[in-house]
């Protein structure tokens, strides 16, 4: 460190010809054009997924004319045919198995009107005074969900990486049960559990949720009475049923702690209420974990709290996500269940 | 806002068009581009907006405080109290939570129960950027270096929006000059800046975010799952990722700069062809390096005194300088290790003489190594991530795009520089509708390889 040497600054260098303020204005305006002409679509699509705010309106002032402009032109078809290899998404909206997609089965019978018949699995054979089935071994743990599923994923990856336990981390940040537009969880849990088939599935989401829902009849259900309450259970027992593999598999289902704000308090208590509902049908299969009562009893949010006779932050600042002392306080809940269900872990 | 989304496009066309519209016009340009800068930050959280501009007017008191006043020592505890002002927000913000668990820690240790409480405080966006450039304002007032510049220069200095969230960590006296007149709208260059834009964003969509995703991520996260040959690939790899994503970042703000008439420090040349310690510092985050050593380092006393103090000084800046980039302990350990580095550096400079290729290869194998502490989680993890440096498996991330791209780019750093430099002038001379169609077809390349979950945040921005 000497401070006789010289800063350099970026024109030091041999560079190319100076022009003008036009010329500046003029690339960026061609930049910009071709790529609405090019990426208009992508443009529109973006705006769509943003959160509502200033933002998003800009953005979709744009997009729309955008991609208007770039529907009506074969330039965008082909750019995307020549760019689709570089992707590192599969397409995870409207298919197969998504959630808009027609029922089948008990699901049919269900939106048509019929009673659904209770079956066995729907007992918890603790609650029933029995001893629980345990499964021998688990080979591989997939950890999912939205942003709330880490760091919980890599803390369980920790814990079990010297039980010779592969542990899947498949966080998908932004995504909620209530928004498919990103990614729909029905579509993906199919995917998940046909690409992964994990014994076992610990499930954190919903820092994402509150949308509205399409609801019987196509119509727009809002947040968060009992109406989108139901619809949200839905979905969550399709995926529930799905992680499960008809009882091969346990599903370690998270409940959200509440967040500090208000609003998101009354998204949280809805999703909450929700997930309960979802998993009674397959109670000796689907453990859910009350994270409200660990983190926020009483329902006060807390940022802070005892930890081995310490008081330790367990929240990040956002109010919403368990920080990493958080993680492994609900990570050791997830091992001991995981140790109620396979005698590998024992 | 980060500057590879739609949202940024959109906001700088916009911007950009109206800074050149309104540059003539001073008085109108100088509060346009206070709001737009001001806009631009409040995407993060409009409150930080009040402490970014709580921070302007605080150096700004101070700095005509300093100005005014004749007496020497008067002048000294003023600029004391302004950077101490300085140092306490950040330390606030930024050490407060990291501070308290600590010594509430120790206090239990020593069975005294008064913990001090804690509070879970976010850290706003850039805070230690502006909290330097601010420091670099008052201090250089104080030094004469420059006179008190009006308030709006100020907010503007500390807000400009290309440099306000991670730098480069432009000097007062470096920005303030060139907003004392218009910039020239016959002399932009705008060549170099559309160059160091699509280069960054190559950097940072394509290589860092894609390094990170493949490799660094899950191995950091979990170094107990993978052997040797998968810690060794991340190790590698994270030390490019860095490179790329933070080289990347600067890259974009000194281009953005560029177009708007504004020239910007360097702050990145080629960090990894370093034979020394001392050189890599001379390359590696130029601008924090100078700040370092003009403010912390030369007031310490810098070489002067003899080498035991010299060591001492050494130790001190970079300790600190680690504890810089955030609040914990392996950032203090990677301080620490460029700082032993450094001095022993200093013992040997002269004694011995070993060949360049040998000085490259410890310097090289050095620097990535201690990156490791920097990167993990936690030290804890730092220590299984190096355990693991030596337990014998097979590879399972080894893929060719993601070795080819490690060596690509610590290859293209140690190759000569003059070709890569004719062949960046050359694309910098093209007519501006060839660099316009140039990097529309970079941008739509590179957003193809952005996952659904839109890009990572930079890596400095948490810094």
């Amino acid at each position: 460190m000497s401070s006789t040497q010289r800063d350099p600054f970026i024109l030091d260098r041999p560079t190319g010809r100076r022009l003008t303020a036009r010329d500046a204005i003029l690339c960026i305006g061609i930049t910009a054009a071709l790529l609405i002409v090019l990426k208009g679509g992508s443009i529109r699509s973006t705006g769509e997924k943003m959160d509502p705010g200033l933002e998003r309106t800009v953005v979709r002032a744009i997009g729309a004319p955008a991609g208007w402009l770039a529907d009506r032109l074969p330039l965008a078809d082909a750019v995307n045919s020549a760019t689709s290899w570089l992707s590192p998404d599969k397409k995870l909206t409207g298919g197969a198995g998504a959630f808009d997609a027609p029922p089948a089965g008990a699901g049919a019978a269900a939106v048509s009107g019929a009673t659904a018949p209770v079956t066995p699995d729907a007992f918890d054979p603790a609650a029933l005074g029995e001893k629980p089935k345990l499964l021998p071994k688990l080979g591989t743990l997939l950890v999912t969900g939205d942003s709330l599923a880490q760091p919980l994923d890599a803390e369980l990856a920790r814990d079990l990486a010297s039980k010779g336990v592969k542990t899947v981390r498949d966080a998908h940040l932004g995504t909620g049960i209530s928004k498919t537009d990103l990614v729909d969880w029905g579509q993906l849990s199919a995917l998940q559990v046909k690409q992964r088939k994990p014994d076992g599935v610990v499930m954190f989401m919903g820092a994402n949720e509150g949308f509205p829902m399409p609801g019987p009849g196509g119509k727009l259900v809002q947040c968060c009475g009992p109406n989108w309450a139901a619809i949200y259970a839905t979905r969550a027992r399709k995926m529930m049923d799905t992680y499960r593999r008809g009882g091969a598999a346990r599903v370690y289902w998270l409940t959200l702690p509440l967040p500090r704000d208000a609003a998101r308090q009354k998204i949280a208590r809805s999703v909450n209420a929700a997930i309960l509902v979802a998993a009674q049908p397959f109670r000796s299969q689907v453990r859910v974990l009350d994270m409200t009562a660990l983190f926020t009893p009483g329902g006060r949010y807390r940022a802070a709290m005892p930890i081995s006779g310490r008081n330790t932050i367990v929240r990040r600042p956002d109010g919403i996500h368990l920080n990493d002392a958080g993680a492994h306080l609900a990570a050791i809940d997830v091992m001991a269940r995981l140790r109620n269900d396979f005698q590998s872990l024992r | 806002m980060v500057f590879p989304t739609v949202q940024f496009a959109v906001f700088f066309t916009i911007v950009l068009t109206l800074s050149w519209a309104l540059m003539p016009r001073q008085h109108i340009w100088k509060p346009f581009m206070l709001a737009a800068s001001y806009l631009f930050y409040s995407a993060a959280d409009p409150k930080f907006c009040i402490l970014l501009a709580g921070v302007t007017l605080g150096n700004q008191a101070a700095a005509h405080l300093v100005h005014r006043t004749e007496d020497e020592r008067l002048r000294k505890i003023i600029v004391g109290i302004a950077v101490a002002l300085d140092l306490g927000t950040l330390g606030v913000f930024k050490y407060y939570g990291f501070f308290a668990e600590e010594t509430n820690a120790l206090l239990d240790d020593v069975g005294l129960g008064l913990p001090l409480p804690l509070a879970s405080i976010a850290l706003p966006v850039g805070i230690s950027f502006i909290v330097f450039q601010a420091i670099s304002y008052t201090v250089d007032v104080h030094r004469r270096l420059l006179p008190p510049a009006k308030t709006i220069d100020v907010g503007l200095y500390l807000s400009f929006f290309p440099h306000l969230v991670a730098g480069p960590i432009v000097r007062a006296r470096e920005f303030l000059p060139q907003l004392e007149s218009a910039r020239d709208p016959r002399q932009v260059a705008v060549g170099a800046g559309v160059t160091l834009i699509v280069i960054g964003l190559v950097k940072k969509v394509a290589i860092a975010d894609y390094l990170a995703r493949s490799v660094v991520d899950p191995v950091f996260a979990v170094p107990q799952a993978y052997s040797a040959p998968d810690v060794v690939l991340a190790t590698y790899a994270y030390a490019v990722q860095i490179f790329c994503d933070f080289s990347g970042y600067t890259d974009i703000a000194i281009g953005l700069a560029l177009l708007m008439g504004f020239v910007f420090p360097q702050n990145f040349d080629r960090p990894y062809r370093a034979l020394s310690f001392r050189e890599f510092w001379r390359r590696w985050h130029i601008t924090l390096s100078r700040f370092l050593r003009d403010f912390l380092y030369i007031p310490l006393g810098g070489n002067r005194h003899g080498k035991l103090r010299q060591a001492r000084n050494l130790m001190i800046t970079m300790v600190l300088g680690g504890l810089w980039h955030g609040a914990a302990w392996g950032f203090v350990l990677w301080g620490f290790i460029h700082g032993a580095a450094l001095v022993i550096e200093n013992l040997f400079r002269g004694r011995i003489s070993p060949p360049a290729w040998l000085k490259w290869l410890l310097t090289f194998h050095l620097v990535v190594l201690a990156w490791i502490p920097f990167r993990a989680p936690d030290l804890t993890l730092a220590g299984d991530f190096i355990s693991r440096l030596v337990h014998p498996g097979t590879p399972t991330l080894w893929k060719v795009p993601v070795v080819a791209v490690v060596l690509l780019v610590i290859g293209l750093q140690l190759a000569p520089s003059k070709p890569m430099d004719a062949l960046r002038v050359r694309f910098e001379r093209l007519h501006p509708a060839a660099l316009a169609a140039t990097m529309a077809v970079v941008i739509v390349f590179v957003t193809a390889t952005v996952s659904s979950q839109g890009v990572p945040p930079f890596i400095y921005f948490q810094f």
